[in-house]
């Protein structure tokens, strides 16, 4: 079942009742909320994701809430809370959607030390798949969510996931937030993707969600093999450039970036470098999206 | 605290358990025992790799790292030298052996 | 009601997994979840990991929950790294001085390899030195590249004249903090925490310049850390409860120990610890205490009334609350918990500046909450 299979009013009660639980790629979750305008949103956005089955055990339960006491009523507010504790100052209720979707992405960074988690997006055709480790600013949403429309699978936006045990790339295909510019960089560039509403002025300009392929939803249990590393930037009017990147700039640039290669000690330094070791790395700079897609997908053809 | 020249080096029983990871002549190594991951270039890892052998006077070091490198004795600045030691040191990677010859 | 059930249930269920793990395997999904997120809470899902792991029983259950009980485990093992390696490079920079090292708490569990340190979350390094040495061993500390933490006038001003510890030092390039002390209480304390003894009596390691403190020492010390450093939001920790119930099964069986442990608790003026840490750790974990020790102790137990009430808000506050019913009665006997700890360590005047000064800076906001303004996912 999914949660598109409820109806608004279903939904909205289970949000305010026992919770909705949802589950994103290795993750369960059971949502809270009492607010009628995060409903609306969970509805839309959330409907191709799979819910839980009742004997599942939830490894996170959040709640994006108006705070209790005298402070709802001078200022409205939504509070993310962990477990009944509200680890962030409390947002405008008009963040409240993508409050939650940050507050996730917080609650797996923080304490999924079972894996270890690459700072990286990263995309998957036939079994292997591209990561694009971040640096601020470079973009990886932008490029991620254009081969997501293009053909490729979406593995994860933000998270690098990678199981100790085998090496192996596990996806978390949430929401991708895109931010400011990239959002009507990706209207243009594909009309037909459902793009949620814009949030100005959140903590980090405006963003927006895009809903990712149902196909790459359907397949969140379908691990695949890193093959290449590509570190991309865009450029204004930069000419598409794609280069062998050294293997140690590319391991320093994996491990500083990670969210917790120091946690995972001498297993993440074997992980992080057998990878670095069995993918073909690469620095990418474009300025057209179209360009950037057609030399990726070339690459994966030579594969 | 810099060992002189004149002094004895060894490494120590966690700078003798190092996972190494060679690319482009740069040496990735991961210590366990402290869990940090160390970049050295190609004279800092001929040190350590010399010292894993048994302990050496600062000179013989220097000396062995200077053919290893394959370059002239003497080629090898001894303040390049001495900052690669003194920063083997401060990691744990090696140890000062003469106390008394050691100079503060 | 709801919320009485759910609590009981919780904390039913927390002590089960500590008393008898070997039942872990039969225990259903819905009561794994709520385990979780209260031993979570609490601290101790590294403890329940090493016990599964230990019974070799980690592959009989759920493997949801031994993803996190794995998680937990990986951030303890990482920790316990850094803290042997923390003590490893104090010892290099402290060559060539002669001083009397003494390791508390994590730090001695771990480096001395006693029990307590499986499956124990280590934050700090913990250190006890002369304190006529301090500024010798700070000097040196900081010479070989260690520094002290940034922190406001007042409470650098809080430590030094007042506390039972130095501000903590940290190394340039790494993160673990190192808590010097000079005694096992501040100075203000009701309590009396003269270090002679102490000093006197501890044990060396198998490396001698570490030093441990003697076996009763040990669990006094670990008894006075539940009782007086408390947390207004976490009450007592159960996990110092566990420390305590480890160490007293472990040197139980030293001839002597018990014998020991009630004239030294006298001597160094730690009789109430004792008696409360007995009572609770017996009452929660069976803790095998011969009858003589705790007849013994029973002179040293307040009036009734007091003891009953004492005994009642330890009760509270040792066991969490069902993290989606929290009780007001057990968040209010945290806080008079809390308020009696640093009342045991002040002096009224002061404690009041100090309360007034900690809670102006919860209003503000200070190092309570995160703004996500500044951070990126990365950093936390």
């Amino acid at each position: 079942m999914i949660v598109g299979d409820l109806a608004r009013r279903e939904l909205e009660q289970r949000l305010n009742g026992s919770g909705l639980g949802i589950q994103f790629g290795p993750f369960n979750l059971r949502i809270r909320s009492n607010l009628a305008s995060f409903a609306a949103l969970a509805h839309q956005l959330y409907a191709p994701y799979p819910m839980l089955e009742a004997e599942a055990i939830s490894d996170f339960h959040v709640a994006i809430a108006s705070p209790p006491g005298l402070r709802r009523w001078w200022r409205r507010q939504a509070s993310f809370t962990l477990d009944g504790r509200s680890p962030f100052a409390p947002y405008t209720v008009e963040h409240a959607f993508p409050a939650l979707e940050w507050g996730i992405n917080w609650c797996v960074a923080t304490r999924a030390h079972h894996l270890l988690m690459l700072h990286s997006a990263g995309v998957e055709r036939d079994g292997q798949a591209i990561l694009f480790p971040a640096s601020p600013g470079d973009g990886k949403s932008t490029l991620c969510t254009a081969l997501v429309h293009s053909g490729w699978r979406l593995m994860s936006d933000e998270f690098g996931l990678v199981r100790p045990e085998d090496g192996l790339l596990l996806p978390l295909p949430r929401l991708i937030p895109l931010k400011n510019e990239s959002i009507d960089v990706i209207r243009r560039f594909r009309p037909a993707a459902l793009i949620g509403p814009s949030f100005l002025g959140t903590r980090k300009g405006t963003v927006a969600h895009v809903q990712p392929p149902a196909d790459s939803i359907r397949r969140a249990q379908e691990p695949a093999k890193p093959r290449w590393f590509v570190f991309p930037r865009w450029i204004a009017h930069a000419p598409l450039s794609l280069m062998a990147m050294p293997k140690s700039q590319a391991f320093l640039k994996v491990a500083t970036n990670a969210f917790n290669y120091e946690v995972l000690d001498e297993t993440a330094f074997r992980l992080v470098a057998d990878m670095v070791d069995h993918c073909d790395c690469y620095s990418l700079s474009y300025s057209d999206l179209d360009e950037a897609v057609a030399a990726l997908d070339e690459l994966s053809r030579d594969a | 605290m810099p060992c002189s020249l004149a002094g004895r080096l060894l490494a120590t029983p966690e700078g003798r358990r190092l996972a190494w990871q060679r690319w482009d002549g740069i040496y990735l190594v991961y210590q366990p025992s402290s869990a940090e991951t160390h970049v050295f270039n190609e004279t800092t890892a001929l040190i350590l790799r010399s010292l894993e052998k048994g302990p050496l006077f600062a000179k013989e070091l220097k000396q062995l790292t200077e053919d290893s490198l394959g370059i002239e004795p003497g080629g090898l600045g001894a303040d390049e030298f001495e900052f690669a030691t003194s920063r083997l040191e401060e990691l744990g990677l090696i140890d000062c052996l003469d106390e008394a010859l050691a100079v503060r | 009601m709801l919320e009485a059930r759910e609590n009981r249930r919780a904390r039913e269920l927390l002590l089960t997994a500590l008393r008898t793990p070997e039942r872990l395997p039969t225990l259903p999904a819905a009561d794994w979840e709520l385990l979780l997120r209260v031993a979570r809470r609490v601290r101790l899902l590294g403890r329940i990991e090493s016990d599964l792991s230990q019974a070799a029983l980690l592959e009989d259950i759920p493997a949801r929950a031994a993803a996190h009980l794995r998680a937990a485990r990986n951030v303890i093992e990482h920790r316990k790294t850094l803290i042997s390696w923390e003590v490893n490079r104090i010892l290099w920079a402290l060559k060539g001085i002669e001083v009397p090292l003494i390791l508390l708490k994590g730090s001695a569990y771990l480096l001395a390899d006693l029990p307590p340190a499986r499956g124990r979350i280590f934050a700090d390094v913990d250190l006890m030195i002369p304190e006529e040495r301090i500024a010798e061993v700070e000097e040196r500390l900081v010479e070989s590249g260690w520094f002290k933490t940034q922190i406001d006038l007042y409470d650098d001003r809080y430590y030094r004249v007042w506390m039972h510890e130095i501000p903590p030092l940290r190394h340039q390039e790494r993160g673990t903090e190192i808590d010097i002390h000079h005694r096992l209480l501040p100075r203000t304390s009701h309590l009396r925490s003269e270090p002679g003894p102490l000093f006197a009596a501890a044990r060396p390691l198998a490396d001698p310049r570490l030093q441990i403190l003697a076996p009763a020492d040990m669990v006094l010390h670990a008894l006075v850390h539940l009782f007086l450093e408390g947390d207004p939001d976490e009450g007592l920790r159960l996990r110092d409860l566990v420390d305590v119930h480890d160490l007293l099964c472990h040197f139980g069986q030293l001839p002597g120990f018990w014998a020991t442990l009630a004239p030294r608790a006298r001597e160094l003026g730690f009789e109430r610890p004792l008696f409360y840490g007995l009572h609770h750790a017996l009452r929660l974990f069976a803790t095998p205490v011969p009858p003589a020790v705790l007849q013994e102790m029973a002179n040293a137990a307040p009036a009734w009334p007091i003891r009953t009430l004492m005994n009642h808000l330890i009760a509270r506050a040792l066991l969490p609350d069902h993290p989606d019913h929290p009780s007001r009665l057990g968040n209010l006997g945290r806080w008079l918990l809390y308020l009696r700890s640093h009342w045991l360590r002040m002096p009224p005047g002061l404690l009041i500046r100090h309360l007034s000064r900690k809670a102006w800076l919860r209003f503000r906001g200070y190092r309570k909450r995160i703004d996500l303004a500044q951070l990126d996912l990365k950093q936390q």
